[in-house]
């Protein structure tokens, strides 16, 4: 393997030969060239004269390179050179192990891996060695040998697993199997990917098979992944990783809905070596907190995707504070505490300036999912009845006590406060301020730290009674409540039993705070609540959530697998085999579970101490250089003989000898060669006007689409049956025109299918079916495409019309109209109303005849000057002539009324009488009265 | 010698080659035929009216009759006529016989690129044209060794037929024969073998008093030596070959010892009195043959028997 090339020997020794071409190099200038031999009658005066000195004569440097190459491309050719050498190219004999890589970080190139992993298969059944495939990702099972076309199979069934799995799962089957095939070599087809369990496989793989290993790296591009998205105040942000800098340093990271529409893109670019970067989405707050679905473009894999759930989703919460003089100190208002608290999950607004009642109905009107209630007490009127609709239909209304909470007779609150005047002076002051106690097991305050440095000075109290146990989320020291909630409907109420400012307690400086006001945000939205009230009242040690929709290997969502276990609701952290990642729980409350944890970062595999073959997968098919090296020799060698020829003068030999027989020759070719050619022309052209003039024939315009062609002269064939059984004329077959090079005026009429994929025809050629039109030709026109309009909407723009458009752009056309009721057209042959081919909804149109004079009484038939030099169809009419070798019609009809065909048929017998007979159909009208008027 | 397989095969190999030069001989001879009545013809015209002895049994002239003479010598119609007897004296009938000697061998075929022909056809469209014109004179034309002077009409297919029809190699020196005394011989070769074997040839040629003329047919190419870099030169008739490092700088050297080869061979014709020209094939056959012809015509002229009336040259040129 050559470094940074793909180019491998199959028998590298042999490129020691390039050692002797020094020698070569030395010897072939040594030997000149031979002389000239020149018959020269005097000779035998030359043999008087006395030698000369003369310099040993040379092979010029050039000669000498020439062959130097020659002889080292022979060399390298020896030597067997590969392009794209198959992965582990040359292995000692014995069995092979091989270990698959098939986690999610394989996946991306999936298809090399396998395509390198079934090269090494069929190499092994092409030696008829037994092979023993061990995949990373798969369950840990016993393995054992099998023949290579089994592994094949094996290896094409194979998916990458959608979690990291840990490579040390397969040292128990591989150390088995290597006790039961010792001379087995190992070959790993590695994802370069260290997770954390590199170190130790790589070290174990050593002890297990020291300096039998083969690993297959690099090569293709190496994996790329994202994770810790970050929904903040500004923006949305995500990490992109990689391991090493083989992967695309750019790309871009697209983000989905639920439903896989696409809301927004964010492009990121890794710069030199870096490992990682991030991916920034700027998008309203609203769109953000729609996003499901995180994935880098182009990337397929299970880590390339970062599931979103309402955990990420950032929530707008309406702040109310009860004192409207809270602006006076705006720095030690609740608020402040509140939105500094909330700033960095969720947007706050604020109601400023309004009563609270007012501003809670402008926050539902707005549709917010958390209201937070600062030290407001009575709710009253329309708007409290809507604050209790919308907590029923899902809403989180926080509240802070406060002396105005404590004043109140509000039932909006979790748990009976104490009330009346023993409420009032129920504030009580504390000798000893509380610490705060700890936390409910079931609330959702359960995994945070009890801190320490929280001090409660005053708060109100809970009427003691036996819910109250089961609605306090967080407690002080002495047990009394803290937080309290209670759900009600599909929402949720939450009491903070000290004031959101600093007044009763420094909870709202604390980072507890901030940690605390995070989990019931999170709670907001549509059935979460639902799930924490299940949680709360089973009581059970660990609520599960049962997978709905997960990933596969690729990135892709699918239907759980039966391997795929419920989650813990309060899973967390990386994706293993029995959690693997996707979407968890009901619709409404969907947990995501991702590939890779928020501080899981990508790195290289060190293979340092495995000291094995380290070998590149191979991209592409297997190349075998060594004809082309020795094609490029034998070129070498001929041009090595032609210059040796030149060189003993065999050019002026040649050229005394035979140049002019060579002229003469030469010019005798290109003569004959330009007269054949010319001749042919001629012959070709005069066959097709033989053929075309001297029988009648209908002909159509060759598309250069198959079957449009084929359709088309099936179809004018049919016609030209149809035609001979009912009338004098009798065509004969019908012949395919190449519109740019055919001499068009044997015709009286083309049929001209048009294809919307054809290409226009060049500015010459419509020049051409101009004059064609000009001089008499009729083309009828066929966009075959009436049954994609709708009948009566005529200005509906099919593609056939729009490429009809297109094409008549260039040519000069006359005013067109529907064929009227009178045109001659409607009684060249058969009397017809209407002109249907396979579709009976296209309207015929022609060149627009001239207004009837009003002087002359209305004849029956009028008809222009001539022949209408165009008429349009989207009827496709060959498609209703068309018939096949047995004279059945080839097409049904739409809509296939019986008689629909026959109509096809007569319209084209008009069309084609009308073409070749003009107006006299429009005088042949008047022949019963010139009948009558002769007495008959 | 004949069961050595090597020599067997060369020899073969010779007699292939013999055989191929012959046919492109065959080939060429019709070519070479019409070329040399062509040179023939203008050269004929350029000497018209030349003096020339008459053919045949012609009136010459009437002599007094000599006591002791046969009497049947006597021509009585003459005699009749006064008191006196006269004898009717013819001319000479002999007529003079020209040995022509083209040089076909192997080195004769070769035409470097500025030259028009190569030396052998050049030889023999001199040999055919001179012939002709010869006969036409009234001479007896001849090919040493091949064909017996003849004065035919057709000397040039006469010619053309025996020289065709020669078995064996032919020599690039004219072969040891026996010309009269008052013969002419005319050789066409290029005479590149070695000096000495080309004067000892000329002396035994003309040790018996016969006149000659030497063209010397050469190569423009063998003049000028227009030749460099590494080329072997190779002798056509197998007598070995050289190779030349640089021929550049051996161009000096041969133009002097081809002068020297010449001069070597016009003192030997300066002793035999004969005359030494040279020939280029670049150019045209006519230049040489007028000349030649001339040359030819003065000494023939010079002849003492041949003394022909002027009446008779004018006759014998209709």
């Amino acid at each position: 393997m050559i470094a940074g090339l793909p180019l491998a020997f199959t028998s590298p020794l042999i490129l020691l030969g390039l050692l002797a071409l020094p020698v070569l190099w030395w010897l072939l200038r040594l030997i000149p060239p031979r002389p000239r031999r020149i018959a020269f009658p005097p000779t035998r005066i030359l043999f008087e004269i006395e030698p000369k000195e003369e310099t040993p004569s040379r092979t010029p440097w050039w000669l000498t390179a020439l062959r130097l190459l020659l002889a080292a491309l022979i060399i390298i050719a020896a030597a067997g050179p590969i392009w794209n050498p198959p992965a582990a190219g040359s292995l000692p004999g014995g069995p092979i192990a091989l270990i698959v890589d098939s986690g999610w970080t394989a996946a991306a190139q999936w298809d090399e891996r396998i395509a390198s992993a079934e090269a090494i298969a069929s190499r092994a059944e092409a030696e008829g060695r037994g092979i023993a495939v061990l995949a990373t990702g798969a369950p840990p099972k016993e393995v054992s040998l099998q023949r290579p076309g089994e592994a094949r199979d094996a290896l094409r069934l194979l998916a990458p697993a959608p979690h990291t799995p840990d490579r040390n799962d397969i040292l128990l089957p591989l150390t088995r199997l290597l006790r039961t095939v010792p001379d087995a070599s190992v070959i790993w087809l590695s994802d370069g990917v260290d997770l954390g369990d590199g170190g130790k496989f790589v070290a174990a793989l050593n002890q297990i098979a020291p300096g039998r290993v083969t690993v297959v790296t690099g090569g293709i591009e190496g994996p790329r992944a994202i994770t810790a998205a970050d929904n903040a105040a500004a923006s949305l942000t995500v990490k992109v990783l990689r391991a090493d800098p083989s992967a695309p340093a750019t790309g871009i990271v697209r983000a989905r809905d639920l439903r896989g529409l696409s809301l927004g893109d964010a492009e990121f670019s890794f710069t030199g070596t870096e490992t990682e970067t991030e991916a920034r989405f700027d998008l309203p707050v609203e769109i953000r907190n729609d996003i499901a679905r995180l994935e880098i473009v182009g990337e397929r894999s299970a880590g390339a995707v970062e599931l979103l759930d309402k955990r990420w989703r950032r929530r707008t919460v309406g702040l109310v504070s009860g004192a409207t003089a809270d602006t006076a100190q705006p720095l030690l208002a609740p608020t402040y505490y509140l939105s500094r608290a909330l700033g960095p999950f969720a947007d706050v607004r604020l109601a400023e300036g309004t009563a609270p009642t007012t501003a809670i109905e402008r926050f539902i009107d707005q549709r917010l999912p958390v209201i937070v209630l600062s030290d407001v007490g009575n709710i009253v009127g329309p708007a409290r009845e809507r604050l209790v609709r919308w907590i029923e239909d899902g809403g989180v209304l926080v509240r802070f006590a406060g002396p105005r909470l404590a004043a109140a007779d509000d039932d909006l609150v979790p748990v009976k406060l104490r009330r009346g005047g023993r409420v009032l002076g129920g504030s009580l002051s504390w000798d000893q301020p509380q610490k705060l106690g700890s936390f409910a097991a079931e609330g959702p305050f359960r995994d945070l730290k009890v801190p320490d440095d929280v001090l409660v000075q005053r708060q109100v109290l809970a009427e003691p009674d036996g819910l109250l146990m089961e609605r306090t989320w967080a407690s002080l020291a002495d047990g009394t409540p803290l937080v309290t909630a209670v759900p009600r409907e599909r929402g949720l109420v939450v009491l903070f039993h000290v004031t959101a400012d600093t007044a009763w307690s420094n909870l709202p400086i604390s980072g507890s705070f901030v940690e605390m006001l995070r989990r019931i945000i999170a709670l907001a939205g549509s059935g979460a609540v639902a799930t924490e009230k299940t949680g709360v009242e089973e009581h059970g040690p660990a609520p599960t959530i049962a997978p709905s929709r997960l990933l596969d290997g690729f990135g892709a969502f699918t239907a759980p697998g039966p391997t795929a276990r419920p989650i813990p609701a309060d899973f967390s952290g990386r994706a293993v085999a029995d959690h693997p990642p996707g979407f968890y729980g009901p619709p409404e409350g969907l947990v995501a579970v991702n590939a890779l944890a928020a501080d899981d970062r990508l790195k290289p595999l060190d293979l340092g101490p495995l000291g094995g073959r380290v070998e590149p997968y191979s991209r592409g098919e297997p190349l075998d250089l060594r004809a082309g090296f020795l094609s490029g020799a034998f070129t070498l060698l001929a041009l090595d003989t032609l210059i040796i020829f030149l060189l003993a003068g065999g050019l002026a030999r040649l050229a005394r000898r035979h140049a002019a027989a060579a002229l003469v020759f030469f010019i005798a070719i290109a003569a004959a060669g330009d007269h054949a050619h010319a001749q042919e022309m001629t012959q070709a052209q005069l066959d097709f006007a033989l053929q075309a003039s001297l029988q009648t024939r209908l002909a159509y315009v060759r598309t250069g689409d198959t079957e449009v062609d084929e359709l088309s002269h099936a179809g004018l064939e049919g016609l030209s049956v149809f035609l001979a059984q009912r009338t004098a004329l009798e065509p004969a077959e019908p012949m395919a025109v190449d519109i740019a090079r055919d001499e068009l005026s044997f015709f009286p009429m083309l049929y001209w299918p048009i294809v919307p994929a054809a290409t226009v025809p060049n500015a010459e050629t419509l020049a051409r079916v101009d004059a064609y039109m000009k001089q008499g030709g009729t083309i009828l026109f066929d966009t075959r495409d009436a049954y994609s309009g709708i009948p009566g909407r005529t200005n509906e723009v099919t593609p056939g019309l729009a490429k009809l458009r297109e094409i008549l752009a260039a040519l000069d056309i006359p005013e067109l109209e529907p064929v009227p009721r009178d045109h001659v057209l409607t009684k060249s042959f058969y009397l017809l109303r209407d002109f249907p081919g396979r579709y009976a909804g296209g309207t015929l149109w022609v060149e627009a005849l001239p207004t009837a004079p009003e002087e002359q009484e209305a004849r029956p038939a009028r008809a222009g000057d001539g022949v209408s030099q165009i008429m349009i169809t989207s009827n496709d009419l060959a498609g209703a002539w068309a018939v096949g070798g047995d004279g059945q019609p080839l097409l049904p009809l739409v809509p296939g009324d019986p008689r629909q065909r026959e109509f096809a048929f007569r319209t084209g017998v008009n069309i084609v009488m009308y073409v070749l007979t003009g107006n006299y159909k429009a005088d042949q009208v008047h022949i019963p009265a010139l009948l009558e008027r002769l007495g008959q | 010698m004949a069961d050595n397989p090597a020599t067997m095969r060369e020899a073969a190999g010779e007699v292939r080659q013999s055989a191929y030069g012959a046919a492109q001989l065959v080939a060429a001879m019709p070519r070479l035929v019409l070329e040399a009545r062509r040179v023939a013809a203008s050269v004929y015209h350029g000497v018209h009216g030349r003096r020339r002895a008459g053919p045949g049994e012609n009136f010459w002239q009437y002599r007094r009759f000599v006591g002791g003479e046969p009497a049947t010598r006597v021509d009585w119609r003459r005699s009749a006529r006064d008191d006196l007897l006269f004898v009717r004296e013819r001319e000479w009938e002999a007529a003079h016989t020209v040995w022509i000697w083209p040089d076909c061998s192997p080195s004769m075929v070769f035409m470097s690129k500025d030259a028009t022909a190569t030396k052998r056809d050049r030889a023999l469209v001199l040999a055919f044209a001179l012939g002709e014109l010869l006969v036409r004179g009234g001479e007896r034309v001849g090919i040493p060794g091949i064909l017996r002077p003849t004065a035919s009409r057709a000397v040039i297919e006469r010619m053309a037929d025996t020289i065709v029809h020669f078995a064996g190699s032919p020599p690039s020196l004219p072969p040891a024969f026996a010309p009269g005394p008052r013969d002419e011989i005319v050789l066409l070769g290029d005479f590149w073998s070695p000096t000495t074997e080309v004067t000892a040839t000329l002396a035994r040629l003309g040790a018996n008093g016969a006149g000659g003329h030497i063209v010397q047919i050469v190569d423009p190419a063998e003049e000028t030596f227009p030749y460099s870099g590494r080329i072997e030169f190779e002798e056509p008739e197998g007598a070995g070959s050289i190779t030349v490092g640089r021929a550049e700088a051996w161009a000096a050297d041969y133009i002097q010892r081809v002068a020297l080869h010449r001069s070597a061979i016009r003192a030997e014709a300066r002793r035999l009195g004969w005359s030494f020209a040279i020939h280029r094939t670049s150019r045209p056959a006519s230049e040489i043959l007028l000349s030649l012809h001339a040359r030819m015509s003065a000494s023939l002229d010079a002849l003492p028997k041949a003394q022909p009336a002027a009446q008779n040259a004018v006759e014998a040129a209709l």
